[in-house]
């Protein structure tokens, strides 16, 4: 069905993020009633887009007029409608959240700090509405290059490794683009629907073969895959707080989002676990990614590292998950994306509120909290708890729909590792529960306010509420993937 | 292998040029050399792309009012110029964010060698 909606989704953040430097040049203080405008409206918007593409099938866009082979064809279907939904709402809580935390850090950055976010979010959408290999390299270098700035955006420690991911980022995205090179070269064409259509024809030919080498490590880069996830412990411990929640929760899953799309949809199931066989090799890959992540997380006293390879962790089990190959598995992963991205945003979200009232950076530091901060408190046991994988929350339904696939596709190997990966996870955040609660108080040190903000304390709580209630309503979420996302070919 | 020196031998240069601009990311110290072997590995890859645009006998794809019968077959495929425009666009403002951040590294800590300013970090 032809509608203009996803052209409309990429739209609102975009002028949002021009506007606001215009607005914020003459009141600075109009800039974050703007950007918040701007995400409520856009996560109203998306979930119209999701319930419209999920009962009327995929919403199609065309731009210039242009038919789409030639022309460039956005699209809301099943799987880019639910993550439009999940990046549009966990945005606008991330920078709820960040409110006070940019005063506080980034206070004469308040303009570009907004205006950057925006333009993240809509390059994000970009690349997930994108029907165009090309298109997505574009929105994949806009969001790359808005993240770089976010993490160097505090000056000093944080911009060498911004520098950093910089040199990694570009790296893959010149790995992606050659790889898009290479299947033009082969098929004459960049649309995915078409692309999806020519290949069955050459897939003999070693031009597919290295061109998807070069898509799957580029996207791997970008994504923090372990072994290619130098960039990312350094990149989320020193970026300032206000910049974490977003940047850990939603930018590193739209890569992952992009490589989805090219295996599942562009090449089909069949042949990625048969005829070129890249999800035996991922499945390995993310399993070593998944235990290793968590392994490297024990050992860390900065909480945010720590956080920091725990991601990494977690994208090991998404991965996994995919690279299953059987319906539950792919569900269960797509299910552990939103269920990680609320997780993760809660977490980082507790990380920036320690250090706004505390300073506490280390884990250690942690324990402060405990003197007056008691809701910032729970929802660092709950998402805690839901990263290790207790019920009712959706990390316990993520994981169980997981082992569920692997069991599915009597891959016993992979359900040791999910096992194993719960349970050094959960050595982790008893770790960490054990320096908060089991040693003597801190010394006190003046807090910078007494209060927690509200704008935390809310965004936090509805993060902690959303992890419960992605848990309870999973059957309701698995339904939808069930019906309108699986692609064909299972 | 041979046969792609006879037939294809702009390919290994694009090959070289790749490695050459990686190896300078990687190995090199220095942050504005790592930016320069980043524009070399860009510029293979557009390299590359424009290459995939060539056609033997043809001319370039602009339509002139007096041709009637259309050929596609006498024209140069304008694609791949016009992705690697956007590319070059994607490839400029990636060196300008980065060379931003060089400056603001030089002005911290006065200094473009990476383990200087490591070492001024401790």
């Amino acid at each position: 069905m032809t509608s203009s909606l996803p052209g409309f989704l990429f739209a609102i953040p975009f002028f949002a993020a021009i506007v606001i430097p215009v607005v914020g040049f003459t009141n600075q203080k109009l800039c974050r009633p703007i950007a918040l405008g701007a995400l409520v409206f856009l996560s109203i918007v998306s979930v119209i887009g999701l319930s419209e593409a999920v009962s009327h099938g995929p919403l199609s866009h065309e731009f210039g007029g242009w038919a789409p082979p030639i022309g460039i064809e956005w699209v809301i279907d099943g799987l880019s409608g639910l993550l439009m939904v999940a990046i549009s709402v966990v945005s606008l809580i991330a920078l709820v959240h960040a409110g006070p935390l940019v005063e506080k850090e980034l206070s004469g950055r308040v303009i570009p700090f907004y205006s950057l976010s925006l333009l993240l979010i809509a390059a994000l959408g970009g690349m997930v509405l994108t029907g165009d290999l090309f298109n997505l390299f574009v929105f994949l270098e806009i969001g790359s290059l808005a993240s770089y700035v976010l993490v160097g955006v505090a000056g000093g420690r944080s911009l060498l490794s911004a520098y950093r991911y910089l040199i990694l980022g570009t790296i893959g995205a010149s790995l992606y683009l050659l790889g898009v090179g290479y299947f033009y070269a082969e098929t004459g064409t960049l649309n995915m629907a078409d692309m999806a259509q020519r290949l069955p024809d050459v897939l003999n030919s070693r031009a597919v073969l290295t061109g998807l080498i070069f898509i799957v490590l580029g996207l791997s880069i970008k994504m923090g895959l372990f072994p290619l996830h130098g960039w990312l412990p350094d990149a989320y411990t020193y970026a300032p707080d206000s910049c974490t929640p977003l940047l850990a929760s939603v930018v590193t899953k739209v890569p992952l989002y992009a490589f989805v799309r090219i295996a599942f949809w562009i090449f089909g199931m069949a042949t990625v676990s048969t005829q070129i066989p890249i999800l035996v090799v991922l499945g390995w890959v993310g399993a070593v990614a998944a235990i290793v992540g968590a392994y490297r997380a024990i050992w860390q006293e900065n909480f945010k590292r720590m956080l920091a390879y725990s991601s990494v962790s977690s994208m090991g089990l998404i991965m996994l998950g995919f690279s299953l190959g059987t319906e539950t598995g792919f569900a269960g992963g797509l299910f552990y994306v939103l269920a990680d991205t609320l997780m993760k945003a809660a977490l980082f979200g507790v990380a920036g509120a320690a250090s706004y009232q505390y300073g506490a950076s280390t884990v250690t530091d942690l324990a402060r909290l405990r003197r007056n901060m008691p809701w910032v408190l729970a929802a660092l046991v709950i998402s805690a708890l839901s990263m290790v994988g207790i019920p009712p929350t959706a990390g316990f339904f993520g994981k169980w729909h997981l082992v569920v696939g692997a069991l599915e596709a009597e891959n016993y190997f992979a359900v040791v590792a999910i096992l194993v990966t719960s349970m050094l996870t959960a050595l982790y955040f008893f770790r960490m529960f054990q320096r908060v609660w089991a040693e003597e108080p801190l010394p006190l040190v003046e807090p910078h306010v007494l209060e927690t903000p509200f704008p935390i304390k809310m965004s936090l709580g509805v993060l902690t509420f959303g992890i419960i209630a992605l848990g309870l309503g999973s059957d309701l979420v698995m339904g939808l993937i069930f019906e309108s996302v699986i692609p064909k070919g299972f | 292998m041979a046969d792609i020196l006879l037939y294809r031998p702009h390919f290994v240069a694009f090959i070289i040029l790749f490695l050459l601009g990686m190896y300078i990311m990687v190995v090199s110290l220095n942050l504005v050399k790592k930016l320069i072997g980043m524009y070399i590995m860009q510029t293979s890859i557009i390299l590359f792309f424009i290459t995939l645009a060539v056609k033997k006998g043809s001319t370039i794809p602009i339509l002139l009012p007096s041709v009637t019968a259309l050929t596609p077959e006498a024209y140069a495929n304008p694609l791949p110029h016009v992705l690697m425009l956007t590319a070059i666009v994607v490839g400029v403002s990636t060196l300008g964010v980065s060379l931003a951040m060089v400056i603001a590294l030089y002005r911290e800590y006065n200094t473009l060698e990476e383990d200087q300013i490591l070492e001024k970090m401790k």
